[in-house]
């Protein structure tokens, strides 16, 4: 099955805004982010927080067909 | 209103969204963005917004403080983008029936969205610019890293 990704601030100009993967049914979020980081290392250092569909998920929350899973570093904003 | 924009917020347009015959109060808190943070001078700053999950997040958050709160209307915005030092990068406005759950809720609401909504902050200075926040390290010195220039 197919799911966009999408990457935000320090993540994003280390991996690119948006990509596409195809995974396993049963997926998890963590484990897509774990594969990530076998590919890129350096990625392994990276405070990350992921997100299906536009809300916050656990990294055992399983994927389904078409999901949009977002990568972000804890957020900062405000003043 | 809740709203992520590239162009100055005007407080008034929030003002306005919050109107409504039964406030007997209404607060607006303005973040501006401050030419000095942890020692040094900053002399711009950008945002990055995940746009429609900062929205969706926004209306998360006012729908649990009317939950815990008896307001009237809330709105929210934050801009994203480069912001010059002074100017509101973010602005809420609560309007309830009387004042003091109208500041309650507008300070949990700032807390809360600095927290939760996927917005990240960097700070420019002479010589760099660096993405605030604990984006790397190790957990007990995370945010000291973050802060110095080149690190991710």
């Amino acid at each position: 099955m197919r799911v966009r990704l999408r990457f935000f601030a320090a993540l994003r100009e280390q991996l690119g805004a948006r990509a596409e993967r195809s995974v396993e049914p049963g997926t998890t979020v963590g484990a897509l982010w774990r594969s990530l980081v076998a590919e890129r290392p350096e990625l392994a250092r990276i405070r990350v927080r992921f997100a299906v569909n536009e809300t916050y998920v656990e990294p055992a929350h399983r994927l389904v067909d078409g999901d949009e899973v977002a990568f972000f570093p804890p957020v900062s904003g405000g003043a | 209103m809740f709203r992520v924009m590239r162009t100055p917020i005007v407080p008034e347009r929030l003002m306005r969204a919050v109107r409504d015959p039964a406030a007997g109060a209404v607060v607006v808190f303005l973040g501006t963005t401050r030419n000095r943070n942890a020692g040094r001078r900053v002399v711009r700053l950008e945002y990055e917004a995940y746009g429609r999950m900062a929205v969706a997040e926004m209306r998360r958050l006012a729908a649990r403080a009317e939950r815990r709160w008896p307001l009237r209307k809330v709105a929210m915005a934050h801009r994203i983008g480069l912001v010059p030092i002074g100017q509101a990068s973010v602005a809420i406005a609560v309007a309830a029936g009387h004042r003091a759950e109208a500041f309650a809720a507008c300070r949990w609401l700032i807390d809360r969205l600095k927290a939760i909504v996927p917005i990240w902050k960097r700070e420019h200075f002479r010589g760099g610019r660096v993405w605030i926040g604990p984006q790397s390290g190790a957990p007990r010195r995370r945010a000291r890293a973050a802060r110095r220039p080149g690190a991710r």
